[in-house]
């Protein structure tokens, strides 16, 4: 494994945990789908 | 009886005017706010999703709309927002509903109400429109659901309700779109003159009035800015009711002008104050319905009446609930099914190829084919297969939920319920969690009681959610393939068994105390328009599109990773995951999965049930290998439209029970060929009934988390359902290899 693959393998891991927590963290318990439904915060 | 109040001067006698401020400010050239308030299940959300295409969550039965949502429209030149209120009976402060509702009213004061009043239920949506007057904002009534009251034979003056009240009735059909546009010309004819269209005050007779006057009087001497930041009427008489929560928000203590205003009132009546009150108002609605309303002398048993006699029968209740959930369950996935394997065969095949190709073409590492075949697609591509099934069943709980029979299950659970001490109410968030847990946790404001709220949270994830779905239908597919349906329903019925049995468990150590009784609101039934199906289909599905595109995408890229380091691991089983997986495994062997494979979906699997069947999929996807004959582009895209077309005819002949055209050819996945290889049928059914109770995912948890406050509650829940999936799911094996079902 050379030192390109370690960079795009960091790189697209970083994507995932920044995806993991824009989806589940930051957004704290509102569930993505259900905008106009009863899950919507005040 | 009435007695007099010695009263100087009128100081309520400009109620309207004074009450109207908000109503001189210039309207042209701003948004108009108009808040949409009425009973539940009146047809509020329906309305404004009919009027601004906006999708807000509808169903038929109470309490669907838990918190204030918006929607904006331009209409005539005129930019206007609308606020959905959530449906309440009265605006007094014992429900969360109420609070939201009256404290948008009092607080934020928009520029007009429209009052949605069931016109086939009038004088008990007259009580809540007796006290909107009160604020003195003005008001136009869509009276509602007017098409179904003069099929009734119902005929209702609608200029003896505008000439009564003081303000505009126009007739609506929100279903059928009537009405809607004379609604909006009102809404703005009134904005244009606010305060030209304060409604009128009403007269809750001598006592009360007098009363009124003599507090109002008093009060502009002792706390004159108060009588300036409310609604005057509606504060001299929420100050005289005492009601607890403006008691409390003005910190006003006691005053000898109140209780001499008090004592007076219980001279005259003899009753407590809130009694008076509610007395008048009642009074007040039902008199008018009396002028305003002719109902035909002898009425024919209605429809409505005569499904419930059988649907609510004390004896029949339960048994039809459990058939309409089977019935439920066959229609999802005889018509879901094919469509799930044509998906299947897609990411199988061309995706897999098309994949390789592009990243082949660009020079990607060979590593990154892997990633993307057997992680990616793998991954989200499983999940991806049971988007139909979900898909299926929101339409059909969304069909039950509008007819009107969702709200009777609710009904006929709701005795259940309350002979073993538990809150009936409670049932309706337990319900909404069969789409996802997630608003059935949000669900629990409906609640008075805290402990109720807390209690209800605990027990809505044991109702298994639609991200459990793809889990069975994997196994039932491998090893039940010819009851998939009655295996996935006894699933749901055990989380509801399960559900009543722990609240009972709980009333008894946790949460002691009495069950308050309630009176649940059983609309009529509807047929529901097929556009507004496949609306709400589409809200409550795409939820799961949502997750395959985010987390879960995430969550099989991490695996894929876990599964291939350290770099260069020929084992799965001597990767990260698979190590982990292993450690945890002894854990899982007295229920039947002590695997490795099994562990590791697991704890994935706590992110998102989803993820479960994402992981397996990994973990089981065979090596990627060229193919020297691969099909060509076309060949690929011919294959995947005459696929489509042979999922579709299956669909409707296996639906319609077509017979003879059944295929029994066993086409199973690599996927399934590697679970029928690990697991038993009996295994297969207790990691099933695992996957079903064990810790919610972490979308769940962090909503106990916002909704509670404090992380105490989901801990509790993520310790006792753990527990308890490990005892049930150890229950159902050991008992079943003792029955000799082992095999």
């Amino acid at each position: 494994m050379g030192v390109s693959d370690l960079i795009i393998a960091a790189l697209i891991l970083a994507g995932t945990v920044y995806i993991l927590y824009r989806s589940l963290w930051k957004k704290k318990g509102h569930c993505g789908g259900c905008d106009g439904g009863s899950c919507d915060k005040k | 009886m009435s007695t007099q109040l010695k009263v100087k001067e009128n100081a309520v006698g400009e109620e309207a005017k004074a009450s109207g401020k908000a109503a001189l400010r210039p309207v042209e050239a701003r948004v108009i706010t108009v808040a949409v308030a009425g009973n539940p299940n009146s047809g509020k959300s329906t309305l404004i999703n009919a009027i601004a295409g906006s999708r807000l969550h509808v169903g038929n039965w109470a309490g669907v709309t838990v918190e204030k949502k918006e929607a904006e429209l331009e209409f005539g030149g005129r930019k206007i927002r609308l606020v959905d209120l959530p449906g309440t009976y009265s605006l007094s402060p014992y429900t969360q509903e109420e609070i939201v509702a009256r404290d948008y009213l009092v607080h934020e004061r928009p520029d007009l109400i429209i009052n949605v009043v069931d016109a086939t239920n009038l004088e008990r949506n007259l009580y809540l429109t007796v006290q909107i007057q009160e604020l003195g904002i003005p008001m136009v009534m869509a009276l509602n659901i007017y098409d179904e009251a003069e099929a009734k034979g119902y005929r209702i003056d609608v200029e003896g309700i505008e000439k009564m009240l003081g303000i505009t009735v126009i007739p609506t059909s929100a279903t059928k779109k009537s009405g809607l546009d004379d609604l909006l010309r009102s809404v703005l004819k009134t904005a244009d003159d606010l305060a030209g269209h304060a409604p009128k005050k009403l007269n809750y007779g001598e006592d009360i009035e007098g009363a009124a006057d003599f507090v109002a009087q008093a009060l502009r001497k002792s706390h004159p800015a108060l009588l300036e930041r409310y609604p005057q009427r509606w504060l001299l008489l929420k100050l005289m009711e005492q009601d607890s929560h403006v008691m409390k928000e003005l910190d006003l203590g006691r005053y000898d002008f109140l209780d001499q205003a008090l004592q007076h009132l219980k001279k005259a009546h003899g009753e407590d104050i809130e009694s008076i009150m509610a007395d008048a108002r009642y009074s007040l609605a039902s008199g008018l319905t009396r002028e305003i309303l002719q109902k035909p002398e002898l009425r024919q048993m209605e429809l409505t009446e005569k499904i419930d006699r059988v649907v609510l029968n004390r004896f029949l209740g339960i048994p039809i609930f459990l058939a309409a959930m089977w019935l439920l369950f066959k229609l999802t996935f005889d018509l879901s099914a094919p469509f799930g394997e044509w998906i299947g065969a897609m990411t199988e095949g061309p995706f897999k190829r098309w994949a390789a190709a592009i990243l082949g073409t660009i020079g990607a590492p060979d590593w990154t084919v892997s990633l993307v075949n057997d992680g990616v697609i793998a991954g989200v591509g499983f999940v991806l297969v049971f988007v139909p099934v979900i898909f299926a069943m929101m339409f059909f709980i969304t069909f039950l939920e509008g007819s009107g029979y969702m709200a009777r299950a609710a009904f006929v659970m709701d005795r259940t319920m309350h002979s073993i001490g538990l809150h009936g109410k409670s049932f309706i968030p337990m319900l909404l969690g069969f789409g996802c847990n997630v608003p059935g946790i949000y669900a629990t404001r409906t609640l008075e009681n805290p402990k109720d709220k807390v209690l209800t949270a605990l027990l809505v994830p044991l109702m298994s959610c639609g991200a459990r779905l793809p889990v069975y239908v994997l196994f039932v597919g491998a090893f039940f393939p010819n009851n998939s349906g009655t295996v996935i329903w006894s699933l749901y019925i055990m989380g509801i068994f399960l559900a009543v049995m722990m609240g009972l468990v709980f009333k008894k150590t946790l949460f002691r105390g009495e069950a308050p009784m309630f009176i649940m609101e059983l609309p009529p039934y509807r047929m529901p328009s097929f556009s507004s199906l496949c609306l709400h289909t589409w809200e409550k599905g795409k939820h799961f599109l949502f997750k395959a595109g985010t987390y879960i995408f995430a969550v099989s890229i991490l695996v894929w990773f876990m599964l291939n380091l350290p770099w260069g691991v020929e084992q799965k089983r001597d990767s990260y995951l698979g190590k982990a997986g292993a450690v945890i495994a002894p854990i899982f062997e007295p229920v039947g999965f002590g695997t490795w494979e099994a562990a590791s979906s697991l704890i994935t699997g706590v992110i998102a049930k989803e993820i479960v069947v994402g992981t397996m999929g990994e973990i089981y996807a065979p090596k990627h290998e060229e193919k020297e004959d691969a099909p060509t582009l076309g060949e690929d895209l011919k294959e995947i439209v005459v696929s489509f077309g042979t999922a579709a005819k299956t669909a409707v002949t296996t639906l319609l029970y077509i017979p003879g055209e059944a295929e029994e050819e066993e086409d199973q996945s690599a996927l399934k060929q590697a679970i029928m290889a690990g697991f038993t049928p009996l295994s297969s059914y207790a990691f099933m009934a695992f996957v079903l109770l064990y810790m919610p995912c972490m979308i769940v948890g962090v909503a106990m988390r916002q909704e509670f406050g404090t992380w105490k509650w989901m801990a509790v829940g993520f310790v006792y359902q753990t527990v308890l999936a490990w005892t049930v799911a150890l229950i159902i094996y050991q008992g079943g290899t003792f029955l000799g079902l082992g095999g």
